[in-house]
């Protein structure tokens, strides 16, 4: 499987002096689904165009071996097509004659299109759900039906190579993953793939390997899970996102935040259970320095903290705190200008987090239910919590925001 | 299947047409300032062929049908076939219903070349000094515009288009200059004359004249009709589909070139004919071109037979072709207009 449909070796192109590739270097196995990241004016469509003949940069591209440069327009267009970005016609064709357009270079000059010429477009138009619009004119149907139109004539074309510059662009929701899903199948079926994507978490989603450029360069190449970091958006798009695969649904998945810039203190989050997550998310926002623990390995906020790369102690689940986890936790906490206790429930496991909390400079304890009913210690906790209780600041989750 | 029924239904399309050319044709032999019945012309026609012998018909009429209107509607019919064709052309590769052989550059580049045979005096002492004049003065402009808007290269249309624009303003510029050293009335009038696109006086001169490159240009555009097709997608969208839009252009517009310089130089600027025929064609048969243009080609010779055989019949005095083409054809194109903005797109 190492033998490449597409090697793109070198390629460089500029229009006018301006560089818009920059010795991108690419290499594309049969059967896989590209997807091109990267924010606009990445070069993305440049790059498409390239593959497909249109623009000529330096560097050489091979199609199944043979160097693009050296084979007649009509001997590429049977091995490679593309769906352009907004192809308009300002004459009235008949949808089906436009998918037949697809057939042109399969046909010779004075040979008109045959039964089985047909049977392709139809095919296609059946599975874009476009067989319908067969007899309507080009000029009368929206803009999401044209754009399913183009590429029912994409596939008609029936090439081995298939670029789709942003095909989703104008379809509704139902339509944009069922073009995807498709081009996906396409790909498992043996086509190879590669597709100007806007949307990351569709691309994430079905594609084999993402290409992630900026400013006409490669900025990573990979799985989706290797390209599609925090790392790497950050780089990319100038975005804080975070990345995980979401529960739910299984896919990778990402989120993105906005993060005052401003650094602002320290704070140490105790928590667990879920009280912390919601606290932190508010603090990570608005630009404070978060770490948090000691929490269980799998309690969902530390997946939280894992999520967002919160520095987080760690114990295993169901054990108490050993003495020298709480060391370190003590260390976080002594370090942090402040620290906060959030409303969660006290047990024999995490009673030791609440020891610790005696060593904060300052101590924020967050109460949205009285202690009472979640102490389950017998009384132990709650002692150290209202000694805690005597240096610290008291105040609920709404009202956080007023004390920091 | 729409398509296909469409295809059986256009050659029922093209057989009418011919056969309306055939009837415009006679009928613009036998009417004139002497009638020549119907069925006259056409026993004429035959026996000429030897196809019946000889009957009792004057010899008079004879002559006049074969010296004086058939040469006239001989030309006409291949002035009017390839003003159409190089429209629709010009319409499918611009992808614009505006576009008119005019566009690049044709008809100033024609002008200036009668107005100097006019200067000269050439066209007192030989009649084919106007219109191979003509014929140079349009190709050089076409070839200039070609050249200045790098349409050799990957340039949008755009520019090719408004290269046009501009050469053709300097163009005329020159023509009107020459015009205005004009002191003789009757150069000034000559010059109207054919500007304004007329077809009196056309002879079998004219027609040897002009009957090969438009035959021949129009064969070779009959080449291109599925790449003028695959052009209206775009440039780009083209050449994704194998089809070198740079190499398509450049032939598209020198032979539509070479078309029109031709026609107009033995008819003058007849205006409209380009622009309309095209149009009516693609509301009756669709914007297949490999319909289109035949179509298009009986279109504009039938429309301009018709327009010459009005032009004689309907004032005392002769009409130019040119301007009953445009009488006639303004207010249908503005009905078209009307009609498209009311339905959608017509176009």
């Amino acid at each position: 499987m190492s033998y490449s449909v597409l090697e793109i070796n070198n390629l460089n192109f500029s229009i006018e002096k301006k560089e818009i590739l920059k010795n991108l270097n690419i290499k594309v196995s049969k059967g896989e689904f590209v997807g091109l990241i990267g924010p606009n004016g990445a070069g993305k469509s440049t790059l498409l165009k390239c593959i497909n003949g249109i623009y000529k940069g330096s560097g050489i591209i091979k199609i199944n071996g043979m160097e693009l440069n050296k084979i007649s327009e009509k001997e590429v267009a049977r091995e490679v097509s593309l769906m352009h970005q907004d192809t308009f016609m300002s004459f009235p064709f008949p949808v089906v004659d436009v998918v037949l357009m697809g057939r042109y270079p399969h046909i010779g000059r004075f040979k008109n299109e045959s039964r089985k010429d047909y049977k392709v477009a139809r095919y296609n138009m059946e599975l874009t759900d476009t067989i319908n619009l067969e007899k309507r004119h080009i000029t009368n149907i929206s803009g999401g039906e044209r754009q399913r139109v183009l590429f029912a004539k994409t596939l008609t074309q029936e090439t081995n190579i298939i670029l789709l510059d942003e095909p989703t662009a104008s379809l509704d929701i139902s339509y944009q993953e069922q073009i995807i899903n498709y081009a996906r199948k396409l790909a498992d079926e043996g086509k190879t793939v590669i597709a100007a994507v806007h949307d990351l978490k569709i691309a994430a989603r079905y594609c084999t390997k993402i290409v992630l450029l900026k400013d006409g360069s490669i900025l990573a190449k990979g799985t989706p899970e290797e390209v599609i970091t925090r790392e790497n958006l950050s780089d990319a798009y100038d975005v804080n996102s975070i990345v995980y695969r979401n529960n739910v649904t299984g896919y990778l998945d990402f989120h993105i935040i906005k993060r005052d810039r401003v650094r602002k203190q320290n704070i140490h989050v105790i928590g667990g259970g879920g009280s912390a997550s919601g606290i932190m998310r508010y603090l990570f926002e608005n630009g404070y320095g978060i770490t948090t623990g000691v929490l269980w390995r799998g309690d969902s906020d530390q997946s939280f903290a894992d999520v967002f790369g919160i520095e987080t102690v760690i114990c295993e689940p169901f054990c108490e705190i050993s003495d020298e986890v709480q060391r370190v936790n003590i260390n976080l906490i002594k370090k942090s200008d402040i620290t906060i206790l959030c409303n969660m429930p006290f047990g024999k496991h995490n009673i030791k987090n609440l020891e610790s909390a005696k060593g904060a400079q300052k101590l924020i304890i967050v109460e949205d239910e009285v202690v009472e009913g979640r102490d389950y210690t017998k009384g132990a906790a709650l002692t150290l919590y209202n000694e805690l209780k005597q240096f610290a600041t008291i105040t609920t989750s709404a009202r956080l925001h007023e004390v920091l | 299947m729409g398509s296909e029924i469409k295809r059986s239904n256009k050659k029922y399309v093209l057989s009418a047409m011919i056969l309306m050319l055939v009837i415009v044709v006679i009928l613009g032999v036998a009417v004139g300032d002497v009638y020549v019945p119907f069925f006259n012309v056409v026993r004429i026609i035959l026996k000429r062929w030897g196809l019946i012998k000889g009957t009792q018909i004057s010899s008079a009429h004879e002559a006049i049908i074969f010296a004086v209107r058939f040469p006239r509607v001989v030309t006409a019919v291949l002035v009017g076939g390839a003003l159409a064709v190089s429209g629709t052309v010009m319409q499918g590769m611009f992808r614009n219903p505006m576009a008119d052989p005019g566009l690049i550059g044709v008809s100033s580049g024609a002008s200036l070349g009668a107005v100097t045979a006019i200067a000269l005096g050439l066209t007192v002492r030989n009649l084919y000094f106007m219109p191979v004049l003509a014929a140079i003065g349009s190709l050089t402009v076409a070839f200039v515009i070609y050249i200045l808007a790098g349409a050799n290269k990957k340039v949008p249309v755009l520019t090719l288009i408004l290269a046009g624009i501009a050469v053709s303003t300097f163009i005329s510029s020159i023509t009107s200059m020459i015009l205005l050293s004009f002191n003789q009335q009757n150069q000034i009038r000559e010059f109207l004359f054919w500007s304004v696109g007329g077809l009196n006086d056309r002879r079998w001169e004219h027609v040897k004249l002009i009957i090969l490159p438009i035959m021949i240009g129009i064969f070779v555009l009959m080449f291109f009709l599925k790449d003028l097709n695959i052009l209206l997608l775009g440039e780009e969208e083209a050449q994704s589909l194998g089809l070198n839009p740079v190499k398509t252009r450049r032939i598209l517009l020198v032979f539509s070139s070479i078309v029109t310089a031709t026609a107009i130089s033995v008819s003058g600027n007849i205006s409209f004919v380009g622009l309309i025929v095209p149009h009516i064609m693609r509301l009756i048969v669709g914007p297949d071109h490999r319909v289109l243009l035949p179509v298009s080609l009986l279109g504009g010779s039938i429309f301009l037979v018709l327009c010459d055989l009005l032009g004689r019949v309907i004032l005392p005095v002769e009409i130019n072709v040119g301007i009953i083409t445009s009488l006639v054809g303004a207010p249908y194109f503005l009905y078209l207009l009307g009609r498209a903005r009311k339905g959608g797109s017509t176009f």
